[in-house]
C-alpha cells in the first residue's frame, strides 16, 4: 500500500498497467488486533497469464524496480520472439532462471514444455479453501541444481539476511531463498500460466497465507467484557 | 428523595440522548469491517494508481489500450487502509 502511495511507481504503472485489486484471504481480527493479511502483486498479460509476481509488501523502490523490469524484459521478449508464444514463453522463464541465478546465486533448468495433462482437482495436490472446495492446483517449482560459481556470494548474503527459507538441491545441499528469490524459482517453471492456477502457488505456498473466499472473521478473545466505545 | 433520584434518572437520560443525536449529526460513519462498500470500488483507496472495479475490467480495458494488467491479491479489505 505505500508503494502505491509513491507518485513516481504512480505514474509508472498508470503509464504501462491497468490495476485491479481482487480479495483471495482473510485475515482475523482478535480484540482490536489484526493477524494475519497480506499482499500479493501479479503483473499479467491482458489474457491473464502471469509474467511477474511480487511476494508480500515492498517499498516503492522495489516495486518500481520489479516493474520496469518485467515491462523491459516483455517488451524484448516480444521483439525477440517474432509472434511466436512457445518462444515468448520460453525466454520470460528464461528470465526468471536468469534473474535467480545472478539475484540469488543459485541455478534451475526453466521448463520449456508444459506437460499436457490436467491436474486432479480432487488430488492432494490442490490449494483448497477452508471448506475443502478445491481453488487451485499445487505448482512445483524446478529442481534447483545448485549454486553458480560466479554468483554464489549472494546465497552467502542471502543466507544471512532475514526472511529466508531453506531449500534443497537435487543434491541434497541446503540453500536459502527469500520469498521473491521463490518467485523467481515459481515462475521459472509456470509463468505465463493463467492467474487462476498460479494465484494459490504465490499465496499459500511462498506467503504461507491460507486461500479462502471468506469474509474477516472477528474474534473477540474477552467476550465477557464489554466493547469499549 | 424519590422525586430527587426520579429527577436525576430523567435528566441522565436527556443528556445521553443528546449526545447521541450530536454525534449522528456530525455524519460520520463507523466503518463496516464486515461489510466492504459495494457501492464504488473504483478509485485510488490512498494510493496513486486507478483501480478497475474487477480484473476482467482491467483485463478488456488492457486489451484496448495494449498495456499489461496489474493484479493485486489481498487478504482483507483493500477499501479500509486499516485493515490492508
Amino acid at each position: 500500500m505505500n508503494a502505491l502511495a509513491n507518485p513516481e511507481v504512480g505514474k509508472y504503472l498508470e503509464e504501462h498497467f491497468v490495476c485491479a485489486f481482487q480479495k483471495v484471504g482473510t485475515f482475523r481480527i482478535v480484540g482490536k488486533n489484526k493477524q494475519g493479511g497480506n499482499v500479493a502483486t501479479h503483473f499479467c498479460a491482458p489474457d491473464g497469464r502471469v509474467l511477474h509476481t511480487i511476494a508480500g509488501p515492498v517499498d516503492a523502490a522495489t516495486m518500481l524496480r520489479e516493474a520496469r523490469w518485467i515491462v523491459e524484459t516483455a517488451t524484448k521478449a516480444m521483439k525477440d520472439c517474432k509472434g511466436d508464444g512457445a518462444e515468448f514463453k520460453a525466454i520470460l522463464r528464461k528470465a526468471h532462471a536468469e534473474k535467480l541465478r545472478t539475484d540469488y546465486g543459485l541455478v534451475v533448468q526453466p521448463t520449456l514444455y508444459d506437460a499436457p495433462e490436467a491436474q486432479d482437482p480432487k488430488g492432494a495436490l490442490t490449494y483448497r479453501d477452508p471448506t475443502g472446495r478445491p481453488l487451485a492446483p499445487v505448482l512445483p517449482p524446478p529442481p534447483i541444481d545448485g549454486p553458480d560459481v560466479k554468483f554464489r556470494f549472494r546465497q552467502a548474503e542471502m543466507a544471512k539476511a532475514a526472511g529466508g527459507v531453506a531449500l534443497m538441491d537435487r543434491r541434497g545441499g541446503r540453500w536459502v531463498l527469500n520469498n521473491q528469490g521463490r518467485v523467481h524459482m515459481l515462475l521459472a517453471a509456470h509463468s505465463m500460466t493463467k492467474i487462476e492456477k498460479v494465484y494459490a502457488s504465490v499465496f499459500e505456498g511462498i506467503l504461507g497465507e491460507r486461500v479462502s473466499t471468506r469474509p474477516v472473521e472477528i474474534v473477540n478473545p474477552f467476550p465477557w467484557h464489554r466493547a469499549a466505545k | 428523595m424519590k422525586r430527587l433520584l426520579t429527577l436525576l434518572a430523567a435528566g441522565l437520560v436527556t443528556i445521553l440522548w443528546a449526545g447521541q443525536a450530536t454525534a449522528d449529526s456530525t455524519g460520520k460513519k463507523k466503518p463496516s469491517i464486515l461489510k466492504p462498500s459495494q457501492a464504488e470500488t473504483c478509485g485510488d483507496h490512498g494510493t496513486s494508481v486507478h483501480f478497475e472495479p474487477n480484473p476482467s475490467a482491467a483485463a478488456r480495458k488492457a486489451q484496448k489500450e495494449e498495456k499489461l494488467v496489474l493484479v493485486l491479491h489481498i487478504s482483507g479489505l483493500f477499501e479500509n487502509s486499516d485493515f490492508t
